[in-house]
């Protein structure tokens, strides 16, 4: 009969050396195995650190171009608002801290929200150089959200109207050339001439609602049917468009407007209509295409000093990092280390005993070293199981955070676990173990292994078996 | 005439302790033949061990040289003893010194890694030699499972993995008791017989020394010029010293006469 026999070798005997002394395997794996979990958890936050970084400075230069267009699509448009504060840019810069904000406060914070008379709007369309005036009516709804805001300093609930409606002058002409309505429709129709008790709905309030195109829905008490669909710039923007009229009527502002968007014939007049308006109406609030562009400019400047953070904490991080994986290296290194000249010394009559009976120092030196990759690796696999579910943890302990913002008190910090980028939504960049790293890691602990092995192997292989014999 | 396989010429060792020169061995002249069964006798400090290790390969002389198997075993370099210790030299200690984490038939086995023998070939001698040791039973036995008497039989199993010129055993019987010590020299005395092992055993213990072949003293590091027969000769070894009749090597008592051996 056949038995299988499990020959005796080199490896055999090194495991079963390894598993002799089961607790001190188990805390040196372990200690190992942390050490490990930082080694490989560092280049994984460095990466996850450097991709967030780059997306949001790619963002903010993104809306900055965006912005910058639009402040030249705009340069004929003078903005007359009864409110303080600037036009808002449809394209709302995300990733931005919420201080930084442009134009009105849509939603109103706690803003008083002003109106004026529409009949200003016709005094207007009079002064010379005037193509057009679009009147405008912007209110917050009656229905108010909840919501809890955290920050830096701690978490606070706040109350906020839960839309706003925008209440746009539905003629032909306006809607053909000025950019009075959203244009992403994701579902039914735009706004038309002519269209009353019926609106347009961001998406992101359709879903709150759980309504749709054809659903009839209740503003101030007043009914009206969901004709299109339309894709917020913003997550943050909900919004309700339609005819002014209706607006008007709804919220109890008959014959008054928000504001006007008033467009120059020509960019020359600009500059004299500005003037005649904040002349004439010194209760309004006027901006042209040279205040955006200053708001732009401000903008600007926040990139490029963003971008200079984002590079001197990456050039911070990385020297910390750099600084961590060498204390790391070293430690693990060192644990290899002294084990093994523990385990060495400890087992010195052993060493006598394979010299006597005919083992050469590279037999014994050989012995040692596997002994000792044979821990890192075990050490190596226990480190990738603590890394792959700790890593975010290890880095953010680790690694210096990211402030891209300096001036914003600390409310736009990327840490490695998650983006928070205040009131904007929050984005979760995971540092993650990828199959290089893991690869990598299991190469450092043989390297490692060997490296912290070597020096008491070859104490070993140089002991005088005379002399081992002797050792109690 | 038979030939030598193992031989000193003025063989000396210097230790120096502290500034000072200690001689533990001086002018040893040792000529151990083919088949012999030698022991070196003398009281502790006399240098036994030092001659041995010498004669092992685990030390080298201050003067003098080693001839093993026709290799003077002083010139050869530090990197090449381990095979004159594998292949030429069976060491036999007086703590047994196995492996804890090996079992009696792995003990065995381990001076044969790194031969050229497959593990098959490897595990087919080991088992011969522990049935030779009469252990057949103890295969899978680790040590402290094993008697000490046992212990000492695997060592010698060990000894003779690969078929070493010379077995050195130092002390062999000086960790167990009078009767199992008196086993393992018969079982020495046995190996010599029947497989024609050539074996010196270094002790203090006259009655032990008495039961080789040859009788050589060592005192205060010098080879005494007396040399005395021991009791090792095949009849004696196996007949009864009672009644004269055949008697086994395991057996304590004498089945014809009954008698205590």
């Amino acid at each position: 009969m056949y038995t299988k026999v499990n020959h005796l070798g080199v490896l055999t005997r090194a495991v079963r050396n390894v598993s002799r002394r089961k607790m001190r395997a188990l805390l040196v794996i372990i200690a190992l195995g942390f050490s490990m979990a930082i080694m490989i958890s560092i280049p994984a936050g460095i990466v996850a650190n450097q991709e967030a970084t780059q997306g949001m400075t790619g963002n903010l230069a993104s809306t900055i171009s965006s912005m910058q267009e639009e402040v030249n699509e705009t340069i004929t448009l003078i903005e007359v608002s009864a409110s303080s504060g600037q036009r808002e840019f449809s394209s709302t810069p995300s990733g931005m801290p919420s201080n930084m904000s442009f134009g009105t406060p849509r939603s109103g914070f706690g803003q008083e929200e002003v109106f004026t008379n529409e009949t200003v709007g016709d005094e207007i369309r009079t002064i010379e150089g005037v193509e057009d005036v679009v009147p405008f009516l912007e209110k917050s709804s009656n229905e108010t959200t909840s919501e809890t805001m955290s920050t830096p300093r701690g978490s606070f609930t706040i109350s906020r109207s839960l839309y706003t409606i925008t209440g746009v002058c539905l003629n032909s002409s306006f809607i053909e050339n000025y950019s009075i309505l959203p244009t992403n429709i994701t579902a039914g129709v735009n706004l038309q001439e002519g269209d009353s008790g019926v609106l347009l709905m961001s998406s992101n309030l359709t879903d709150y609602y759980g309504v749709g195109v054809g659903y009839t829905v209740e503003i101030y008490g007043e009914s009206f049917t969901i004709v299109g669909i339309y894709e917020p710039t913003s997550t943050e923007a909900r919004e309700v468009y339609m005819n002014i009229s209706d607006a008007q009527t709804v919220t109890g502002q008959v014959g008054n407007v928000s504001r006007f968007d008033v467009y120059a014939e020509d960019v020359s007049y600009v500059d004299d209509i500005a003037e005649v308006i904040k002349a004439a109406y010194s209760d309004l609030y006027v901006t042209t295409y040279e205040d955006r562009l200053a708001t732009l400019d401000n903008m600007q400047e926040m990139y490029t000093q963003s971008l200079n953070n984002a590079e001197s904490t990456i050039a911070q991080t990385q020297a910390t990092a750099t600084q961590e994986i060498i204390i790391a290296v070293a430690a693990t290194s060192l644990i290899v280390l002294f084990v093994m000249l523990y385990t060495v010394r400890e087992r010195t009559k052993e060493i006598g005993i394979l010299k006597a009976i005919g083992f050469s120092n590279w037999n014994i030196m050989s012995q040692f070293m596997l002994e000792g990759i044979l821990i890192s690796i075990i050490a190596g696999v226990v480190g990738i199981a603590i890394g792959s579910i700790g890593a975010p943890i290890l880095t953010s302990l680790l690694l210096p955070q990211v402030n891209l913002f300096s001036g914003s008190s600390g409310r736009f910090q990327l840490g490695f676990g998650s983006v928070n980028s205040g009131t904007t939504g929050s984005t979760t960049t995971t540092a993650s173990l990828t199959p290089d790293l893991i690869l990598l890691a299991f190469g450092a602990a043989i390297l490692l292994g060997a490296l912290g092995s070597l020096y008491p192997a070859w104490r070993a292989s140089r002991t005088s078996p005379m002399e081992a014999l002797r050792y109690e | 005439m038979s030939e030598l396989v193992l031989e000193t010429e003025k063989l000396d060792k210097v230790y120096k302790l502290g500034g000072r020169q200690v001689r533990a061995l001086s002018d040893v002249n040792i000529q151990v033949k083919k088949g012999d069964f030698i022991s070196i006798m003398g009281p502790s400090g006399s240098g036994k061990t030092t001659l041995l290790n010498m004669l092992g390969c685990l030390d080298k002389p201050t003067y003098g040289k080693v001839i093993l198997d026709g290799v003077n075993i002083t010139k050869v370099p530090e990197k090449g003893l381990f095979k004159i210790r594998k292949y030429k030299v069976g060491f036999v200690f007086q703590t047994f010194n196995l492996m804890p984490y090996l079992n009696a038939i792995e003990n065995v086995e381990l001076p044969m890694e790194g031969t050229k023998k497959s593990g098959d070939e490897k595990r087919k001698r080991a088992r011969e030699l522990l049935k030779l040791v009469g252990l057949s039973e103890r295969e899978e036995h680790r040590q402290h499972r094993l008697s000490a008497g046992e212990q000492q039989r695997v060592a010698i199993a060990r000894a003779l993995a690969n078929n070493p010129a010379i077995i050195l055993a130092d002390e062999p019987t000086g960790n167990l008791d009078s009767k199992t010590g008196h086993e393992i020299i018969r079982l020495l005395g046995k190996l010599n017989i029947d497989q024609g092992t050539t074996i010196v055993v270094v002790t203090h213990d006259s009655l032990i020394a008495s039961r080789a072949g040859r009788m050589l003293f060592l005192n205060d590091g010098k080879l005494l010029a007396k040399e005395k027969q021991g009791t090792h000769l095949l009849k004696r070894e196996l007949t009864c010293p009672n009644c004269g009749r055949e008697i086994q090597l395991d057996d304590t008592f004498c089945p014809r006469c009954g008698k205590k051996l």
